[in-house]
């Protein structure tokens, strides 16, 4: 009886979210949860799976309408049994961090735009819970530039090529890094609300989506095809800004081999996945535009990877140290390299695409992080 | 030989998962993103694995209100997949919805061989949807990563991944676990 109450109550919730009527959903919400958590104290502990999808339900509508101190409880009382299947236990654990995450903002007074990101990585080199500082550092910049640049989208400016995003914009607009429940290796990104709107007028709903449009984007880049990427980003400029600043967060397989990004609280949850073949998708899609908007040559393609030593935009060239050399390589023609794209990348290694004119002197083609 | 049409009509009836209104609401979803590129009646192929099956979907096409009313394209895909999805389950799986699942983030669906009731989960799978508009490509890609991600862990239930291609008339699925 409880059950079906619920299931009642949830299917009219979600329809009431549709229409906008977010008090009512949430009121509806509330009663689904209720009854999903008497549903719960009735059931047979002997029905593990059943009480583990219900006590997980439960936890997700308290979740759902704000009320994380029975989130709290609901999750700890069944966490502290032997009953529950083992799916159930990491739902629950995932559900709770976000929910503590969540007091301890209310508590703080910051305000956050919608949503947050989730980002997992896995394989090579990464353990259970733990990675290597360098490389998480530079994943989360990689993630904060994303932030940034979709916001500038947001925020109709003209596409950045040199430098950070203005001071407004990093002041108002700061990225916060979020302890994520335990996985392979996870991190959460919420960016806080502007203090001062009236800065961005005109801005405020689409700002309320920054995170949503975010995942929408890198969703896209991570499609074979992208025209999907087209309709979200119409601006070329940007449009090749995001496929380069995405390639960066796949993998190629040497540290690490799959990246997962997805909102922790968006209804559109399901993970965007990036495995190496990701990568390899993106690479062809960048050297397809490239090939469309140069000028054909006879020149010699090549790439090579090294460590990325030196760089100077304005001066138009970049300095690599080839693996496979004893000196630094001098790089020229970088014109079209991005700041926020390459800036992560000193001292890292990369992969440079070259063409090479007859006298040995290196053109600039393409860059990406080789990890 | 008459091929069998997808059963979208309905649903509640069949689904103890789903309420009328949702059932409704999701074939009104399923309408326009069907219509966004076809004119009824079409033959759908229904691939699990090797195996495949032509269905009939057949739909009313949407008026102007109801186009306006799904104007976000990315809920009407999603929503609109929830009842291919379910309902091609249903014709060549014979499962049925039986529970909402509710996440953090939303709500898939549990799913049983017999139209149980939805207090008693003990041999139910969780139907994983997801849809989409662009090509084959873009179905097998949501498919393969939708499998790779529930079999990464012990941690997960089994479960029936489902991927609607509206466009391409195509809904690709894949029992991950084994237990079909």
């Amino acid at each position: 009886m409880h059950h079906s109450r619920s299931e009642k109550y949830a299917s009219q919730a979600e329809a009431a979210s549709r229409n906008g009527d977010k008090d009512r959903a949430a009121e509806l919400y509330r009663l689904a949860a209720e009854e999903e958590a008497s549903a719960l104290s009735a059931l047979d502990p002997s029905k593990t799976r059943t009480l583990g999808i219900t006590a997980v339900s439960a936890a997700s509508l308290w979740f759902k309408v704000g009320m994380f101190r029975q989130v709290e409880r609901v999750a700890c009382q069944w966490l502290a049994t032997d009953y529950l299947p083992d799916f159930a236990i990491s739902q629950l654990q995932t559900i709770l961090q976000t929910a503590w995450n969540e007091i301890l903002f209310r508590e703080s007074g910051i305000e956050f735009v919608k949503g947050e990101v989730l980002v997992s990585v896995a394989g090579g080199k990464i353990v259970t819970g733990a990675a290597p500082l360098e490389f998480v550092h530079r994943k989360v910049k990689e993630v904060r530039n994303i932030f940034y640049r979709t916001i500038e989208m947001l925020l109709n400016q003209p596409f950045r090529r040199r430098g950070l995003p203005n001071a407004d914009i990093q002041e108002q607009f700061r990225p916060w890094l979020l302890q994520a429940p335990p996985g392979s290796y996870q991190f959460a990104v919420r960016v806080q609300k502007p203090a001062q709107m009236s800065l961005f007028p005109d801005a405020s709903p689409e700002i309320e989506e920054v995170t949503q449009k975010l995942l929408q984007i890198v969703d896209a880049a991570a499609q074979e095809t992208h025209e999907e990427l087209e309709n979200i980003v119409p601006d070329p400029e940007y449009r090749n800004g995001f496929l380069r600043l995405t390639r960066n967060l796949a993998p190629t397989g040497k540290t690490f081999n799959r990246l997962e990004i997805k909102s922790a609280t968006d209804l559109e949850a399901r993970p965007i996945v990036f495995l190496p073949e990701s990568r390899q998708g993106i690479n062809k899609t960048l050297r397809e535009e490239r090939k469309a908007t140069e000028e054909p040559t006879e020149l010699k393609e090549e790439q090579l990877t090294g460590i990325l030593r030196a760089l100077h935009l304005d001066k138009d060239w970049i300095e690599l140290h080839p693996d496979d050399g004893e000196q630094s390589v001098r790089i020229i023609q970088t014109g079209d390299v991005i700041d926020d794209i390459v800036g992560p990348m000193v001292n890292q290694r990369v992969i440079v695409d070259v063409a090479v004119r007859p006298d040995g002197t290196y053109l600039y083609r393409d860059i990406q992080s080789e990890e | 030989m008459t091929k069998p049409l997808l059963p979208l009509s309905n649903m509640a009836d069949r689904h103890v998962g789903l309420t009328k209104a949702l059932a409704e609401s999701y074939l009104e979803a399923a309408r326009v993103s069907l219509d966004r590129h076809h004119k009824p009646p079409q033959e759908f192929t229904l691939r699990d694995g090797s195996i495949e099956q032509a269905a009939l979907v057949v739909w009313e096409p949407p008026d102007d209100r109801c186009r306006g009313a799904w104007a976000n394209r990315d809920d009407a895909t999603r929503d609109g997949a929830y009842a291919c999805a379910i309902a091609a389950a249903e014709l060549s799986l014979g499962l049925y919805a039986v529970k909402r699942a509710e996440t953090l983030t939303g709500a898939d669906y549990y799913a049983a061989f017999i139209n149980q009731v939805s207090h008693d989960l003990e041999d139910c799978l969780r139907l994983e949807v997801s849809g989409t508009n662009l090509n084959e490509y873009e179905v097998q890609r949501r498919l393969r990563n939708k499998v790779k991600q529930a079999q990464k862990g012990k941690s997960n239930l089994p479960a029936l991944a489902v991927v609607v291609g509206f466009r391409v008339k195509l809904v690709s699925m894949q029992t991950i676990d084994g237990i079909l």
